[in-house]
Formats: C-alpha cells, sequence, structure tokens
C-alpha cells in the first residue's frame, strides 16, 4: 500500500466531517471517490495533506505515519494536492505557476526538466507558456493545475472533481491524461461527481455518504443496484 | 517657465518620498491582505534611531543609515510576530488587524513623544548646499539622492519579485494563499519575508526624509496619509500601481498649489484619496478581476 487511512475522523475545528473511513491505495492504482455532494469527498482529500483537524485515526504512507505532518512535508514525501476549481496562481504566468510547483526545490536543472515533461503531457500549456493564468480556459487552467502538481515528481497525486465544469470532450480528455500519469507510475486518488467514468478509469472506487464509506468495489460496483439507482440514473 | 520646471521638480520629488512609502505598503498589502497603517509608525520610529545614532551617539552617519535600515526590518518584523500573527492565528479579520495596526501606531508615536520629547529634531549632513540648477529650477543633491535611490529601489523591487524564486512566491502567496500551500510555501515564513522587506524600504525613506526634512514624532502619520493615497489612486494590489499613484498625487499636490493656496496642499491629497475610493476603488491600474481571482 502507498497509502492506508484507518479509522479516520477528520474535520473543522469543532465541526466533525468523517467519522471511521478506512481507504487504501496501491502504489500503481487509480482510487476513484464518488458520493453526493457535502458527503466529504474534498475533506478526505484535505485530510490526507493536512489540511483539517483530526480527531483519530492514521493516514499510513508508506510506511510513515503522516498524519501530523504539514503540506510543505507531505509534498517532499511525494503527495501532491489539485485542489477543486482550477485553481491557478492568476497572476503569474503558466511558466511561473509551473515554477511555484516545484517549489520546494531550487535545483534549476531539474526544474527545467521537470517542466518539459509537463509541456510533453499538456502542450497547449507550452503554447502559452508567458500568458497569465487568467487569461486561460477553464480546460487549460485544470491542466495548468495538473502540470503544477507534477512538477513536484509526485507517488500519490490527489485531485479533487477535475472535470468540474468542463465539456464532455474536455472531461475526456483529462481523464485520459489521469491514466498517462498512472501508467508513469503514480497512484492516483480521483474525488469525481461524474461517477461514471471516474470507475470507469478507475481500478477500485469508493463511495462516501455523509462522512462514511458506505459502499467500496473494483470495476464491477457499476453493476451494484444502489450505484445505478442513485449515482448513474439519469446521467 | 522656470516655475514650471521648479513644480516638476518639486513633484518628483515629493512623489519619489510618497512612492517609497506606498510600495512597502501595498507589498504588505497584497501579500498579507490588510491595511498595515502602522508601516508610518515604522518610518517615524526608525527616523528617531537615526537620530539617536547619529545625533546623540555621533555614530559615523552611514554606520546609523545602516543600522536604522537593520532596525526597520526588524520593527516590521516583529510587529508581524508579536501582534498579527497571533490574531490571525485566532482567525481575526481583517478588519481586526487594521485597528490593531492603528492602535501600534498611536502606541509607537507616543512612545516616541515619551521618550524623545514632542520638540522638533534634525539631522544632517554636511553644509547645506544652495542647490544645482535645472532648467531653471532648483534641486539639492540630497534631493537628487532622494530620487535616485527610490527609482534604484523601487527597480530592484520590481526585478526581485519579477525575477527571483522567493519573489514569485510572494506573488503565489498574495495571489491565492491556500494553492501557495499546496506547493509547500509557507505562508507565515512569507508574511515575515515581506513585513521585513516592507520595512526596510520605509526605513531607508526614513534615513532620507530626515536628512530632507525634519525629525518629529507625528511625521509618519502625514506620510503613510499620503502612501496610502499613492497606493489607493495607483492600484494598492499592485507596487508599480502604488508607485504610479504616488507620482501623480505628487504632481498634482504640487501643481495645485499653483491655482490653490499652498495650505490646501494636504487638503488635494484627500479630495483625489475620496474620488478614487468613490470612482475606481481599484486605482488607475488596478482590474477588478473575474471569477478566477479568489
Ligand atoms: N473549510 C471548512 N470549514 C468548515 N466546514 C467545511 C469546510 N469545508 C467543508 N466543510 C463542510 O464539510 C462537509 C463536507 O464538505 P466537503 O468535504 O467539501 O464535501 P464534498 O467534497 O463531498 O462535496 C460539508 O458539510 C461542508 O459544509
Ligand atoms: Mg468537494
Amino acid at each position: 500500500m502507498i497509502l492506508s487511512i484507518k479509522d479516520l475522523a477528520a474535520g473543522y475545528g469543532k465541526f466533525r466531517v468523517l467519522e471511521d473511513v478506512d481507504i487504501t491505495i496501491k502504489p500503481d492504482e487509480i482510487v476513484a471517490l464518488i458520493g453526493p455532494n457535502g458527503a466529504g469527498k474534498s475533506t478526505v482529500l484535505k485530510s490526507i495533506f493536512g489540511l483539517t483537524t483530526n480527531y483519530g485515526g492514521k493516514i499510513i504512507y508508506r510506511d510513515k505515519n503522516i498524519t501530523k505532518l504539514n503540506t510543505s512535508e507531505l509534498v517532499r514525501l511525494g503527495i501532491s494536492y489539485v485542489p477543486q476549481g482550477r485553481q491557478v496562481f492568476s497572476s503569474l504566468t503558466v511558466k511561473e505557476n509551473l515554477e511555484m510547483g516545484a517549489f520546494i526545490t531550487d535545483d534549476k536543472v531539474l526544474i527545467k526538466k521537470k517542466m518539459k515533461d509537463v509541456f510533453a503531457k499538456f502542450p497547449v500549456l507550452k503554447e502559452k507558456t508567458n500568458q497569465y493564468g487568467f487569461a486561460l480556459s477553464g480546460g487549460q487552467q485544470q491542466m495548468l493545475a495538473m502540470g503544477r502538481a507534477l512538477m513536484q515528481d509526485p507517488q500519490l497525486l490527489l485531485l479533487d472533481e477535475p472535470s468540474l465544469g468542463l465539456s464532455p470532450k474536455l472531461t475526456k480528455e483529462i481523464f485520459q491524461k489521469i491514466i498517462d500519469i498512472n501508467k508513469e507510475r503514480t497512484a492516483v486518488l480521483i474525488v469525481e461527481q461524474n461517477a461514471k467514468q471516474a470507475i470507469k478509469i478507475a481500478h477500485r472506487t469508493y463511495v462516501l455518504e455523509d462522512g462514511k464509506v458506505a459502499l467500496t468495489g473494483g470495476k464491477n460496483i457499476v453493476n451494484n443496484p444502489k450505484i445505478k439507482s442513485i449515482y448513474l440514473g439519469g446521467r | 517657465m522656470s516655475i514650471v520646471v521648479q513644480l516638476l521638480i518639486n513633484s518628483i520629488i515629493a512623489g519619489s518620498i510618497y512612492a517609497l512609502i506606498a510600495s512597502g505598503f501595498s507589498l504588505i498589502y497584497s501579500v498579507a491582505k490588510f491595511m498595515h497603517f502602522a508601516h508610518g509608525a515604522v518610518v517615524t520610529v526608525s527616523a528617531f534611531i537615526l537620530f539617536f545614532f547619529a545625533g546623540m551617539l555621533k555614530f559615523p552617519f552611514w554606520l546609523s543609515a545602516i543600522l536604522t535600515i537593520i532596525f526597520a526590518a526588524l520593527f516590521g518584523l516583529l510587529m508581524n510576530l508579536l501582534c498579527y500573527r497571533p490574531m490571525r492565528k485566532r482567525k481575526a479579520t481583517n478588519a481586526v488587524l487594521l485597528i490593531a495596526s492603528l492602535a501600534m501606531f498611536i502606541l509607537f508615536q507616543s512612545l516616541m513623544i515619551a521618550v524623545f520629547g514632542a520638540d522638533i529634531k534634525t539631522v544632517r549632513l554636511g553644509q547645506i548646499s544652495t542647490g544645482l540648477n535645472v532648467f531653471g529650477g532648483i534641486i539639492t543633491e540630497l534631493q537628487i539622492i532622494i530620487v535616485l535611490v527610490s527609482v534604484i529601489l523601487l527597480v530592484l523591487l520590481w526585478l526581485f519579485m519579477k525575477k527571483t524564486r522567493l519573489g514569485k512566491a510572494m506573488r503565489a502567496v498574495a495571489d491565492n494563499k491556500e494553492v501557495a500551500q499546496t506547493v509547500g510555501i509557507n505562508p507565515e515564513k512569507i508574511y515575515n519575508i515581506t513585513f521585513m522587506i516592507g520595512s526596510a524600504i520605509a526605513g531607508i525613506a526614513a534615513v532620507l526624509i530626515a536628512l530632507e526634512q525634519n525629525v518629529e514624532p507625528n511625521m509618519g502619520f502625514s506620510l503613510i496619509i499620503k502612501g496610502f493615497t499613492g497606493a489607493i489612486i495607483g492600484g494598492i494590489h499592485m507596487v508599480p500601481g502604488a508607485v504610479l499613484g504616488s507620482y501623480l498625487l505628487g504632481l498634482v499636490e504640487n501643481f495645485g498649489i499653483w491655482f490653490l493656496p499652498s495650505g490646501y496642499k494636504d487638503a488635494i491629497a484627500f479630495v483625489l484619496l475620496f474620488i478614487f475610493l468613490l470612482i475606481r476603488p481599484q486605482g488607475i491600474l488596478g482590474i477588478k478581476r473575474g471569477v478566477n481571482n479568489k
């Protein structure tokens, strides 16, 4: 396991959101986390990334308890987080955004190499190297946010709703990139509203309801009647 | 003709001083997102520190100036560490931080009166020169130095923000603190550095102003009002805007007294401030950003 979350209870200050959450991810896996709005999906990612209050349980990353580490320590350990909502530095250029992705290193050669890799994966970013973040389209901003995370050379990538607000075509493109990233030996934990697509690209899926894991399974989870009626019906 | 040249020279000198104050003020505002009015107290206290070293202890001027600038940087850092940071930890709003900054302003201004007295002090460097004649206007060597130091410092600050890893990290925190955190930037560290840089610039301004004018307990108040006005006019979110606004303020003030009695000089600044706050609060260079700016 690259990550195991055990009996996690977490929230914000006195406001408890997650209870008894258990999630595991293998180093070569894409794991999807789906569930209704407000179920606590984003909170799971934030809790791994040290941005919540944790009341109990453990988060183990490659045999190391990371429950109490801060974000910069986690980045150094190889965990990258792409928050919900195409978050880029809008007043920084594409190049500067990517440079900031590699903030934890000052090795200029390494940064150059990483940037080349990111440009190879997202050619559109290369065309926009000197444009400001706010001047990009929604899809380009999502790619920039992901590219920024890849600058950190993560072993575990946490993605929060990367398809939010994107057209079906762009969504497909982004999902294909996620598969590519995973094939290059990065474990991915992806939170999605777009349950059908997420289940399709994921090796395993967890369903979160009301702060608890309600259901888990492999690709065949699509055949589960409950999943069919709640998450796939009408879509 | 020569009066136009003289007013222009006076505008540039005033603008340079305002720009030094406004740049630090808007730098801190853009990164930490609140109005650090106690920035004015950094100027006042630093000027007194210069007077203490150069005037009372009779240290060589260059040494006194360096000590003053170091003092200013540490003073700003301590204000952040001992006042603002604990308040941020308790989730104080930016309005509360602003009030705290006003309280510190009054505290340190009073402290200067208590320690040094309310009378006017002077720090002078060599003989008072008669000044150089430039196209019919008069400018002293010190005033030339003020303009040059100001321009050089502002260019250096701009290069620092644009080209260095630390400068970019400061802009990243200014832009989106949460995302900055996700790439491993510690915002609190960036705040510390920002306060040190902004306050060091205020310290340099204090040295120049102490030489050109006088050292008195309320000097920081009018200066921070002018710096604030310059920042609002040009765009407080970005240092280049604040600098532009400061020079504009210098121009309007100095050419305004061509038409109005000179007693109205400060009033001109306030009128301009009100006009901008009402009509274009984001300033000349400021853009109203859409949904992308969180
Ligand atoms: N920063 C926060 N502070 C307090 N409560 C929050 C915060 N973020 C989310 N919440 C609350 O936590 C619950 C779960 O939110 P979230 O994890 O964002 O859900 P999801 O991502 O599944 O839609 C919601 O009730 C939400 O209101
Ligand atoms: Mg969410």
